[in-house]
C-alpha cells in the first residue's frame, strides 16, 4: 500500500534552487488577482486622485484633461451643496448605524437563548441583509406611500392625525432611508453579535452568579466589555458601508424632495454622471475618504484598552 | 545543471502592472473594425418602434450593407454608456443624442463630424441650413447634429370625461381657458389636469433660462406666474397632486395616470400616444382628443422642441456611407419612424402616413383622429431649439428641486423661484456665459 506523506513545510532558509520555482508558482497563483485588484482598484484609485486635480467632462477624451492645481478643492470648501451633504451623510449614519448597532444587540440577546423556533428567526432577520436594494426599496417605496400605504394606514389605525409624507416630504425623506437602512441591516449586526456572544467567557458569569450578580449587573460588566471589539467592527464597517451608501437614494428619492436626501455619495454622482464635472466629483470623493478614515480612526483610538480581552 | 533564475517581487510585480496596463490599452484603445459594408447605429428608439423596419428598407434598398442597431436607454446611464464607447473606441458610426447638455459635450468634445457641406449639397435639406429658428446644431458656424423630428406638444382629452361634462375640444384656447376647463373636469377622487404647461416656455420660447446677455432670466414674472398657479392649483385639487408624483414616481410613468383615469388633461408629447394604442399594457375603454397647447399671446411657442439628434462619429471610417444611412433616414424613414411618436423635422412626407404611422392601425378604436390632424398637422406651431446649454445640467436639478418643494407646499413660489435664480446665476457665473 502506498501512503503518501504531505510534504513538510519549506525550512525559511531554504536554497534558491527549491525556493525559486515554489515562488514563482506561488506568484503566478496570485497573478490573476494581482492583475484584477490592479485593474479595478489601484488604477482607478491612482486615476481618482489625479483627476481631483483636473477640469474633464470624460466625453472630450484624454486629451481634454486640463490640470487646474487645487481649484476643485477650493470649490469643495466654499461649495454649500457639498457642506450640506455632509450635513445629511452625518446625520443618515450617525443615527443610523448606532441604531442598527443597538438594535442587533438587543435582537442578538434575544436570540441567544433556546428558544423555539430560533434557526428560523435568525434567518428572517438576516434575510434583509441579502435581498438585493431594488427589491427593498420598491418594497418600502409601496408601504411608505403617504396616502395608500400600509404604514400610514397603521398608524391612522393608532389615531395618528398628521401623518408623515416620507418620500414626498423633505422632512420625512430621510428619516424614512434611516428606517430602511436599519431593518436593513440590523439582522447582519445580530448574526455578528450572536457569533461573539459563543466567545463569551462562561467561567466569568458563573463566578458572577456566585457572587450575586444580577442579569443588568452581568450585562454591564461582562457581555457588553466581551462584545467591544465587535461592536467596533460593526460601526466601523457599517459606518464606511453607510456613508458610501448610495442604491437607496437613486432609487427612491433621486436626493429628493429638493435636496433632502442628497448624502455625498449621491452628490458625488450628481457632479460626476449628471454634471460630468469628472475632476470636481473626484475632489468630492477624495475630501469624503479623508472624513471617513479620519472618523474611522477615531472610533479605533476610542475604543482600545477598553475590551475585556486587552 | 543551472539554477532556475528567481523572479523578484518587484519584478513580478512591474510584469503585472505592465501586464494590467497592456490590458487595459488593449481594451481602451484597441477599436474594433466592422467590415467596410457594416453600419453600426445607435439609437435611444426600441428596435421593434420602428428602426428595425427603417434598417430593413434600408438594407433592401442598398442590399450591399448591413446595418447594426444598438439600442440604449435615453437616461443618464444609457447617455454615459454612449459617451464611454464612443470616447473608448467602439466602432459607432451613426448616433442619435437626446438630451440638449449631451448635444452641447458630444459637439464640443469634436465626437460629431462636421455635416455642413454635406448638408448644403444635399437637395431638400435647406431648412437644416437655418439660422434664425435652427432645426440643426451649430457648434461654431458648423453643423454637427441634425434635429431629426418634431416634438410639438399637445394635450390630451379623455373625451368620456369632456361628454360628461358637456365640454367641447377645444380647437384653440388661452392658458385660463385651459384652466377654467380643468376645473370643470376635476370630480371627487378625479383630478382636473396632471400638470400645468410649461407657461415660461411658451411665452419666452428658445433659451428661456438665460437673459439676452447670458446671466440667470428667472427673476422674469413669468417663472413665478407659473409656480403660483401650479400651487393653487394643487390645494383645489385640480392639479394631479405633487406628492403623489413624488411617492409613486409618476413623473416617468405619467401615461399609467392617465390611462387610470385619474386626470382628465394631459399635456404630452407625441412618443405617448404608443400607450394609448396598446390595450394589452395599458388597458383602456375611452377615446383621446388631442387639443393644441395653451397661449399667452399672439406669439406664443409651442413648448415642444425639435429633437433626435442625428450625428456622425468623427473617428467613423465610414463616413460616407453612415450620410447615406443619414439621407435615407431623414428622407424615407418618418413613416417607419413614425409609430415609435416620431414626427419627421422635414415636411417631407404625407401628413397621412405619418398619423397612421402615431395613431396606429385601428386608430378609430383609440383616438379622435381629426383633433390629432389638426394639432399636428393644420395648426402652425412654434417648435424651439436651446443653444444657450450653459451650466444646463446644473440648472435643470435646481429648478426641478425647487419645484418639488413649491408643489409639495414646503416653500413658497416666491422663495423657491428667488433659490433657482440664485443658483442659475452662481452656476453660470462659474461655468461662464455663452449668449
Amino acid at each position: 500500500m502506498a501512503v503518501s506523506v504531505a510534504p513538510a513545510a519549506p525550512a525559511p532558509s531554504a536554497p534558491a534552487s527549491q525556493a525559486g520555482p515554489r515562488a514563482r508558482a506561488g506568484w503566478l497563483f496570485i497573478l490573476p488577482n494581482l492583475v484584477g485588484v490592479t485593474l479595478f482598484t489601484f488604477v482607478p484609485l491612482l486615476s481618482v486622485v489625479v483627476l481631483a486635480f483636473t477640469d474633464w467632462n470624460l466625453v472630450s477624451g484624454l486629451g481634454g484633461i486640463e490640470f487646474i492645481g487645487v481649484d476643485n478643492f477650493v470649490h469643495v470648501v466654499q461649495d454649500p451643496t457639498f457642506w450640506g451633504s455632509v450635513g445629511r451623510t452625518i446625520i443618515y449614519a450617525g443615527l443610523s448605524v448606532p441604531l442598527t448597532v443597538a438594535s442587533g444587540l438587543a435582537l442578538s440577546l434575544a436570540l441567544d437563548r433556546d428558544i423555539p423556533g430560533r434557526g428560523a428567526l435568525r434567518a428572517m432577520f438576516f434575510m434583509p441583509y441579502i435581498v438585493s436594494t431594488v427589491a427593498v426599496g420598491m418594497t418600502w417605496l409601496m408601504l411608505m406611500n403617504p396616502s395608500a400605504g400600509v404604514v400610514n394606514q397603521f398608524l391612522a389605525m393608532l389615531g395618528l392625525a398628521d401623518l408623515p409624507g416620507w418620500f414626498a416630504s423633505s422632512y420625512w425623506a430621510l428619516p424614512a432611508l434611516i428606517i430602511i437602512a436599519i431593518w436593513s441591516g440590523l439582522g447582519y449586526a445580530a448574526v455578528i453579535y450572536l457569533s461573539a456572544l459563543q466567545d463569551a467567557p462562561t467561567d466569568l458569569y458563573e463566578a458572577a452568579e456566585v457572587d450575586g450578580a444580577g442579569p443588568w449587573r452581568r450585562f454591564r460588566t461582562i457581555t457588553w466589555p466581551s462584545l467591544l471589539p465587535t461592536t467596533v467592527f460593526l460601526l466601523v464597517t457599517l459606518f464606511i458601508g453607510t456613508s458610501q451608501g448610495f442604491g437607496l437614494v437613486a432609487l427612491l428619492t433621486s436626493g429628493g424632495p429638493g435636496d433632502s436626501t442628497t448624502v455625498l455619495p449621491y452628490y458625488m454622482y450628481q457632479t460626476g454622471f449628471q454634471f460630468y464635472r469628472f475632476g470636481y466629483a473626484a475632489a468630492i470623493g477624495l475630501v469624503t475618504f479623508v472624513g471617513v478614515l479620519l472618523l474611522t480612526l477615531a472610533m479605533w483610538r476610542a475604543q482600545r484598552g477598553r475590551a475585556l480581552h486587552d | 545543471m543551472t539554477a532556475a533564475p528567481r523572479i523578484s517581487r518587484r519584478s513580478l510585480l512591474a510584469g503585472g502592472l505592465g501586464a494590467t496596463a497592456l490590458t487595459a490599452l488593449t481594451g481602451c484603445g484597441g477599436r474594433s473594425s466592422s467590415p467596410a459594408t457594416t453600419l453600426n447605429v445607435w439609437g435611444g428608439v426600441p428596435a421593434e418602434s420602428g428602426p428595425a423596419d427603417l434598417i430593413a428598407a434600408f438594407e433592401e434598398a442598398h442590399p450591399e450593407y448591413t446595418v447594426n442597431y444598438t439600442r440604449f436607454i435615453n437616461d443618464d446611464r444609457g447617455n454615459l454608456k454612449l459617451d464611454t464607447a464612443l470616447q473608448g473606441g467602439v466602432d459607432i458610426d451613426v448616433y442619435i443624442t437626446y438630451p440638449m447638455e449631451s448635444l452641447a459635450l458630444r459637439s464640443g468634445s469634436g465626437m460629431g463630424l462636421d455635416l455642413t457641406d454635406r448638408v448644403a449639397a444635399e437637395p431638400g435639406f435647406e431648412p437644416f441650413l437655418e439660422t434664425e429658428a435652427p432645426r440643426a446644431f451649430w457648434q461654431d458656424g458648423r453643423i454637427t447634429a441634425l434635429a431629426t423630428a418634431r416634438s410639438p406638444r399637445f394635450i390630451l382629452l379623455n373625451t368620456a370625461h369632456l361628454e360628461a361634462a358637456g365640454l367641447e375640444v377645444p380647437s384653440e384656447w388661452t392658458v385660463e381657458e385651459f384652466v377654467a376647463m380643468s376645473r370643470e373636469l376635476t370630480t371627487d377622487g378625479r383630478y382636473g389636469c396632471y400638470s400645468l404647461p410649461d407657461l415660461p416656455r411658451i411665452e419666452l420660447g428658445p433659451n428661456y433660462w438665460y437673459t439676452d446677455s447670458g446671466d440667470s432670466n428667472f427673476s422674469h414674472p413669468v417663472f413665478l406666474e407659473h409656480m403660483q398657479l401650479s400651487r393653487s392649483l394643487i390645494d383645489e385639487s385640480v392639479l394631479f397632486p405633487w406628492t403623489e408624483v413624488l411617492a409613486r414616481h409618476l413623473e416617468v410613468f405619467q401615461q399609467n395616470g392617465f390611462v387610470a383615469e385619474e386626470f382628465s388633461l394631459w399635456a404630452t408629447e407625441p412618443f405617448s400616444l404608443r400607450y394609448l394604442q396598446d390595450p394589452e399594457e395599458y388597458p383602456h375603454d375611452f377615446t383621446v382628443a388631442a387639443a393644441p397647447m395653451p397661449t399667452v399671446g399672439p406669439d406664443s411657442w409651442n413648448s415642444g422642441p425639435f429633437g433626435d439628434f442625428l450625428m456622425i462619429n468623427s473617428k467613423s471610417t465610414k463616413q460616407d456611407l453612415a450620410w447615406e444611412f443619414i439621407r435615407f433616414y431623414i428622407k424615407e424613414g418618418p413613416p417607419y419612424l413614425a409609430p415609435g411618436g416620431r414626427i419627421p423635422t422635414l415636411e417631407n412626407v404625407e401628413d397621412e402616413t405619418v398619423l397612421t404611422g402615431l395613431l396606429g392601425e385601428d386608430a378609430d378604436d383609440w383616438f379622435d383622429v381629426d383633433s390629432f390632424r389638426r394639432v399636428l398637422f393644420e395648426d402652425e406651431t412654434e417648435l424651439y431649439v436651446d443653444t444657450n446649454l450653459t451650466a444646463y445640467p446644473e440648472i435643470d436639478l435646481a429648478y426641478q428641486q425647487q419645484r418639488d418643494l413649491c408643489l409639495i407646499g414646503e416653500r413658497s413660489p416666491q422663495a423657491a423661484i428667488d433659490s433657482v435664480d440664485s443658483q442659475a446665476q452662481a452656476a453660470i457665473d462659474r461655468f461662464g456665459k455663452e449668449s
